[in-house]
């Protein structure tokens, strides 16, 4: 007698289980029948409504415990971070152009006022090292120079006493930074070196605006003249003298931008200094020198380790220098026989 | 082809998707009722077979939520697999509970009168009692089966899962899923007295895996 094979026995059982269209043999028919049973059974079995609620109730409880803090948690944090990159980028989007675009603005131009403020905050970011404030402080006074010779080579003479004015006071806090810097004992010789080369230079392009004003050469207004020569006298008056008339800090000298700020610290680190019987006497000045005593306000000085001293001429008498620092045609003091006046900063 | 077919049918019937079973990883409460409802009745009624107690059952069955849903991240398969995955976790806490509990075998028709009469006044009670007596009859005969074919045929019937998802569960072949089917039915349609008496009892191939005799089998050997 012919009978199928089991695994062909067991596919159409299982085919006739799933619906599916197998032939229904007579010797599969009561297991099928079987089956039908056990599903009708099954199928009376129906779960209660109200123990399903509460197996909801439980499940869903244990979702808001278990599963949203671990899960929202991070969500946040990540997008908390990609929130800051993407103010950072934007920042960075604005920032960075802006920067570059104002690093070259002159006084009178707009992006000027967005170059001060970077520059402060530069500034601002190095506070808390007095060497490094220096060395910014330094580098700014340079920026305010490289402006005024700028607008003189650009004929923008209108902004010129502005420009004097800040060149004058960018020197004047280039100068007691370094001074403060120079009695924490910070390493400043060439900042101070670089600041005096500011100086230097300032007082040259200074003195040739004040030619240049007083001849004519260059055509201002009449309030745009007066400005520009009362800016210039207040420049040379103590900050940048003409070149051959470098001056000493004096005690007492009113710094022209910060109230209560401290006087011109002598930051002079010139290299050797010649001897006296070389220095050549000060030219006539055009300004008197400060009269203040001493006594009032010490003059600030540079540690001696850090800053070479600051001498002043021999000739001054009463200990007070003569208006008019005694310095070589080339910048170099003439001064090293007088001792240094310790000047103690503020 | 047809298997296949049956697991997306499976799939569209209980209308899960994988959308939700991304949500219900994230247990979003939707998700996580759309999956309760889908599954929850064939869980319950595995269970109801399996110890035949109502309260167990349910109390197994949200048991099995539980469980599944804390678990739920680290399942990593589709979501047609994850009818086959909540029965691996109803087997094991079946397990788990047969080994905690050793008690006697409750009588089911005791229970199905009772349970019957409180659900509902209005159905005659001798008819109630018909019905539950027959029921019990199906389900005495499927005590009658070996472990394997019960399961076989509870995963079948009523977990609604192909042979070749309760082989995956059960992590045997399919062929031995469909040879312990093909027996369970044979089994219990003597034991219901739908075979004719004179047709003979035999065995038509041999036991797939002789490790896993039956005692029925073992008998006959």
């Amino acid at each position: 007698m012919h009978r199928p094979k089991p695994n062909k026995l067991h596919d159409e059982l299982d085919a006739l289980l799933d619906g599916r269209p197998v032939e229904l043999t007579v010797e599969l028919a009561p297991l099928v029948e079987a089956a039908d049973s056990l599903r009708a059974e099954l199928a009376s079995y129906e779960l209660d409504p109200g123990v399903a609620d509460r197996h909801l109730e439980r499940v869903l409880e244990g979702s808001g415990t278990v599963v949203q803090l671990p899960l929202r948690q991070p969500a946040g944090g990540w997008d908390v971070r990609r929130r800051v990159v993407a103010v950072a980028l934007a920042a960075a989007l604005v920032l960075a152009p802006a920067t570059i675009a104002s690093a070259a603005a002159l006084p009178g131009q707009a992006m000027y006022p967005f170059k001060l403020a970077i520059e402060q905050v530069r500034i601002a970011s190095v506070q808390w090292s007095p060497a490094r404030e220096a060395d910014e402080r330094t580098r700014v006074a340079g920026k305010r120079l490289d402006e005024v010779e700028s607008l003189v080579r650009l004929r923008m003479f209108n902004q010129l006493p502005n420009a004097l004015k800040a060149l004058e006071q960018a020197v004047v806090a280039a100068q007691v930074a370094v001074a403060e810097a120079a009695e924490d004992g910070a390493p400043v010789a060439t900042v101070a070196t670089r600041l005096t080369q500011v100086r230097a230079d300032g007082g040259r392009v200074v003195e040739e605006v004040r030619k240049a004003a007083a001849s004519g050469s260059i055509g201002l207004a009449g309030g745009t003249r007066d400005a520009v020569q009362a800016a210039v006298e207040d420049a040379q008056q103590d900050v940048l003298p003409p070149p051959g008339r470098e001056t000493v800090p004096t005690a007492g000298t009113p710094t022209p931008t910060t109230a209560g700020s401290p006087p011109d610290p002598p930051v002079n680190p010139t290299p050797a200094p010649t001897p006296p019987s070389t220095a050549a006497p000060p030219p006539p000045t055009t300004t008197p020198p400060p009269t203040a005593p001493p006594t009032t306000t010490p003059p600030p000085t540079a540690p001696p380790t850090t800053e070479p001293p600051t001498s002043a001429p021999p000739e001054t008498a009463e200990g007070q220098p003569n208006g008019g620092e005694q310095a070589g045609a080339d910048g170099r003091d003439a001064v090293d026989e007088v001792p240094p006046t310790t000047v103690t900063a503020p | 082809m047809l298997g296949f077919g049956g697991e997306r049918e499976a799939v569209s019937k209980v209308g899960l998707t994988a959308a939700d079973l991304v949500a219900a990883r994230l247990r979003e409460p939707a998700a996580l009722t759309r999956i309760y409802t889908a599954y929850a009745p064939a869980l319950f009624r595995f269970f109801m077979a399996s110890v035949s107690d109502r309260h167990l059952a349910e109390d197994l069955t949200g048991t099995t939520f539980v469980s599944a849903i804390e678990g739920l991240p680290k399942f990593r398969g589709p979501v047609e697999a994850l009818g086959g995955w909540l029965f691996q976790i109803a087997r094991h806490d079946l397990y788990d509970h047969r080994r905690k509990q050793s008690r006697s075998r409750i009588e089911p028709l005791d229970d199905n009168l009772t349970e019957a009469a409180a659900s509902d006044a209005t159905v005659d009670p001798e008819e109630l009692a018909i019905d539950r007596l027959e029921g019990s009859r199906v389900m005495g005969a499927l005590r009658e089966l070996s472990p394997d074919q019960r399961e076989v045929l509870l995963l079948r019937m009523a977990g609604g899962m192909t042979a070749p998802e309760v082989a995956a569960v059960l992590g045997k072949t399919t062929g031995a899923v469909k040879a312990l089917q093909h027996r369970g039915l044979a089994s219990l349609a003597r034991v219901l007295g739908l075979r004719s008496p004179d047709e003979p009892q035999e065995r038509p191939y041999p036991s797939p895996d002789p490790g896993r005799l039956t005692s029925q089998e073992e008998e006959e050997r």
